[in-house]
């Protein structure tokens, strides 16, 4: 079968080291071209490999490259392998094909940056990692791809490295993804110590056989598998560390809404269609671990639905729009891991390919409104911009009705296969917790709905609230006070071509997952071993589960226009105690810099004041104070007088001779 | 004559040249002086050539002559490049190396 995938990951790479070599000296049209073209090819690599892949049976659909072997040590062997198979593909799709209209995003977005050639740089190293990450044939070098997205976020995030907030968000991102790489690490120290390999395909298809049951977990057959589910247990926990630190969930969320200090255009493709979703790609890659271990797919979809109810809750009063955006992206991941606790690992992939459209789109359309607004993000100081930015407002609204799951956008349908997957493991499982799991998914959704449209009501509807905007390039105020919007322009053709693209796959991109034709279900099906396809279509759980969803979205939408569609919103700030918590996110970001932060840099200073300055600082200098006083009498010697040193010589060689003299 | 008196000569000649090298501050005395050390030498290797019979200490003096010729050459390639540069050559001026 047709494996292009060495190629796909060598493009941006290629365009990674031109840019980050030769970049500073390149005009921009050059720097444009090769950083969206490398991508571009790469996008053209990846659907010929998913055309290739389409075209043999299902079984066959899996193919390895193996160029050389990267590590051997002992009896580690472990060679630089690149999978090809229905979800990396998938997955590959994703990441270059967003990725392509995200760098064409971005000419427009930074074209007045000086840093322009070192942000399509870091953005092509983004893509190679995340390539890595999702065709790796082994979990030794997912964690380079692992830990290489890491260093792409980090240093995307604090690209505008003058400001402190950035860097110091830059800095949270990386502390709290390094928690996940460990996690990940130890993970593959025990995967390697129960199994001996760390291959996918040994592992995974191999000795351990999934034989699909009717219903339930699949059944593994390993010699480890029967011996102790403890060990299982406990590889899939550690593994879900690393997806939740990487896919913000609770407890490791906090660097997700921070991270929006990065520029949108990064927002949007790391932070919200690809980096974050490697949690959803790593559980389903290990979907028979996980599988295997009815504990931690528990404990996933707890946290998982944890995590959608907090991050909407926070989101529906957030001022900012790209942190109302980031909530909603946590909560959402959150949604993805509920589906695959519940069994529906395809679904979780389902909805990670929907999310990626209609997220980007959003965050794109927030770019395009701080671009006109001129950098201004508290929606505060947005309103009525629907007539000056027609287009953007249309494509907000059309990523909106995606995100809170209205028929028939692609939303819909992937949120409702996964509510119909809890719904059905609820089913067949008869535990109350599923069924509150589904109550979970179904909040959530209605908040969804309420918090996405209070901000497109509260940035478009109304009037508008903010200070008059500067004319583009200009510094200083507008010098119309009647029209202070005189100045606001939609955004250019290369910013507005990928909106409007993923526009329209946020509309169509469902119909490839519904529940009477799963197509993305039924090709994924190889890779993730999905077990539960949700309620067959048909039965009367299946029609008022499919009617809850309906609704569910509608309803929130509603309350938002009920509450903020008028001419004057009130965003004050409210005594109601439930509202000043969730402003202040539940108090997490303080709980942590008392409880880790603080005593990390306490003791820190304690070592710098203690250690650094009294022993070691004044230590060396006073060792260098005595070495210094000694040679100022030492140099006294070195005279330069010629004949002094012809004396010294002479009678060194005088007191040699008596020496032989007198002990012949 | 017993061997006795080349080497009181021989020593004579040494601390003549020694002392030459410490107290003239003009080069060329100094190496004149240094010349006059070598020859004193010299002058004990073919005494205890002659006594011993042995032809290696001519093969020493062939050796030290050759030795100061060159050494000649290059010290006075020196001494004329430093009076280029400096016009003097009083080698108590010439103290730039002072710790």
């Amino acid at each position: 079968m047709l494996n292009l995938t060495p190629y796909i990951l060598l493009l941006p790479l290629a365009g990674f080291v031109a840019l980050g070599l030769l970049g500073r000296a390149l005009p921009r049209m050059a720097i444009s071209l090769i950083g969206c073209g490398v991508v571009l090819a790469a996008f053209a690599l990846a659907v010929a490999d998913f055309i290739a892949m389409l075209g043999v049976a299902p079984d066959a659909r899996f193919s390895i490259v193996q160029p050389w072997t990267w590590v051997i040590s002992g009896s580690l062997k472990i060679p630089f392998g690149l999978l090809s198979d229905p979800l990396s593909a998938v997955m590959l799709l994703i990441v270059t094909g967003v990725g392509f209209l995200i760098h064409v995003y971005s000419i427009g977005y930074m074209a007045d940056d000086p840093g322009y050639w070192r942000f399509f740089s870091f953005l092509n190293l983004f893509i190679f990692t995340m390539a890595l990450l999702v065709a790796a044939d082994n979990f030794l070098m997912l964690l380079v791809g692992w830990g290489g997205v890491g260093l792409a976020s980090f240093l995307l995030i604090g690209f505008w490295y003058t400001r402190p907030s950035a860097v110091a968000a830059a800095r949270k991102a990386f502390v709290v993804n390094v928690i996940g790489d460990f996690g990940l690490l130890l993970a593959i120290f025990l995967i390697f110590k129960t199994f001996g390999t760390l291959q996918y395909s040994s592992l995974l298809r191999g000795p351990i056989l999934i034989i699909p049951s009717t219903f339930g977990p699949p059944v593994l057959s390993h010699p480890a598998l029967s011996t102790s589910s403890a060990t299982i247990t406990a590889i899939a926990l550690l593994l879900f560390v690393a997806a939740a630190a990487k896919s913000a969930q609770l407890p490791l969320h906090v660097w997700l809404p921070d991270a929006m200090e990065g520029p949108t255009p990064v927002s949007a493709l790391i932070h919200a269609a690809t980096m974050v979703t490697a949690g959803v790609y790593l559980v389903a890659r290990a979907s028979a671990i996980f599988s295997a271990s009815p504990t931690a797919l528990a404990v996933v979809g707890i946290v998982g639905g944890a995590t959608a109810l907090f991050a909407a809750t926070i989101a529906c009063v957030q001022m900012d729009i790209k942190r109302v955006l980031a909530y909603s992206t946590m909560s959402q991941l959150g949604y993805m891991f509920m589906g695959e606790a519940a069994g529906g690992f395809s679904s979780g992939i389902f909805h990670l390919t929907t999310h990626a459209y209609f997220k980007a789109l959003l965050f794109m359309a927030a770019g395009a409104v701080i671009h006109a607004l001129a950098g201004e993000q508290d929606m505060r100081k947005m309103g009525g911009l629907r007539a000056k930015l027609p287009r953007t407002f249309w494509l907000f609204v059309i990523g909106g009705l995606a995100l809170a799951a209205v028929f028939p956008l692609s939303g819909f349908w992937s949120k409702d296969g996964i509510l119909s997957v809890v719904l059905e493991r609820a089913r067949t499982d008869g535990g109350t917790g599923w069924y509150v799991l589904y109550g979970v998914g179904l909040v959530t959704a209605i908040l969804t709905g309420f918090y996405i449209f209070r901000l497109i009501f509260g940035v478009f509807l109304g009037t508008y609230r903010g200070e008059p905007v500067a004319a583009h390039g200009a510094h200083g105020a507008a010098d119309d006070a009647r029209d202070p919007l005189r100045n606001v322009r939609e955004v250019g053709t290369t910013m507005m071509v990928p909106m409007v693209i993923l526009g329209i796959l946020s509309v169509i991109g469902g119909f490839y997952g519904t529940p009477w034709n799963d197509a993305i279900g039924t090709f994924l099906e190889p890779s993730t071993h999905t077990v539960n396809m949700g309620i067959p279509p048909g039965s009367g759980l299946f029609l008022s589960g499919f009617a809850l969803g309906l609704v569910t979205g509608p309803i929130g939408i509603a309350i938002a226009w009920a509450l903020y569609a008028r001419r004057q919103p009130r965003f004050a700030p409210s005594r109601n105690p439930l509202v000043v918590l969730l402003q202040h996110k539940y108090y997490i970001d303080e709980l942590y810099n008392a409880v880790f932060v603080v005593p990390v840099t306490s003791i820190g200073a304690l070592w710098r004041i203690g250690l650094e300055d009294g022993l070691f600082g004044r230590g060396s200098s006073g060792l260098g104070q005595v070495v210094g006083g000694m040679s100022k009498g030492l140099r006294r010697l070195q005279t330069g007088y010629a004949r002094n040193y012809a004396l010294a010589i002479f009678i060194g060689a005088a007191l040699i001779l008596v020496y032989f003299v007198v002990h012949p | 004559m017993p061997v006795t008196a080349y080497l009181i000569v021989s020593a004579l000649l040494f601390t003549i040249g020694a002392i030459g090298v410490l107290v003239r501050r003009n080069p060329l005395v100094m190496f004149m002086s240094i010349e006059l050390m070598l020859n004193a030498v010299n002058l004990s290797f073919m005494a205890f050539a002659h006594f011993l019979n042995s032809v290696d200490g001519w093969m020493f003096v062939f050796l030290v002559l050759t030795v100061a010729a060159a050494e000649v050459v290059v010290g006075l390639a020196i001494i004329v490049s430093i009076f280029r540069t400096r016009h003097e050559i009083d080698v108590d001026e010439l103290n730039t190396l002072k710790g």
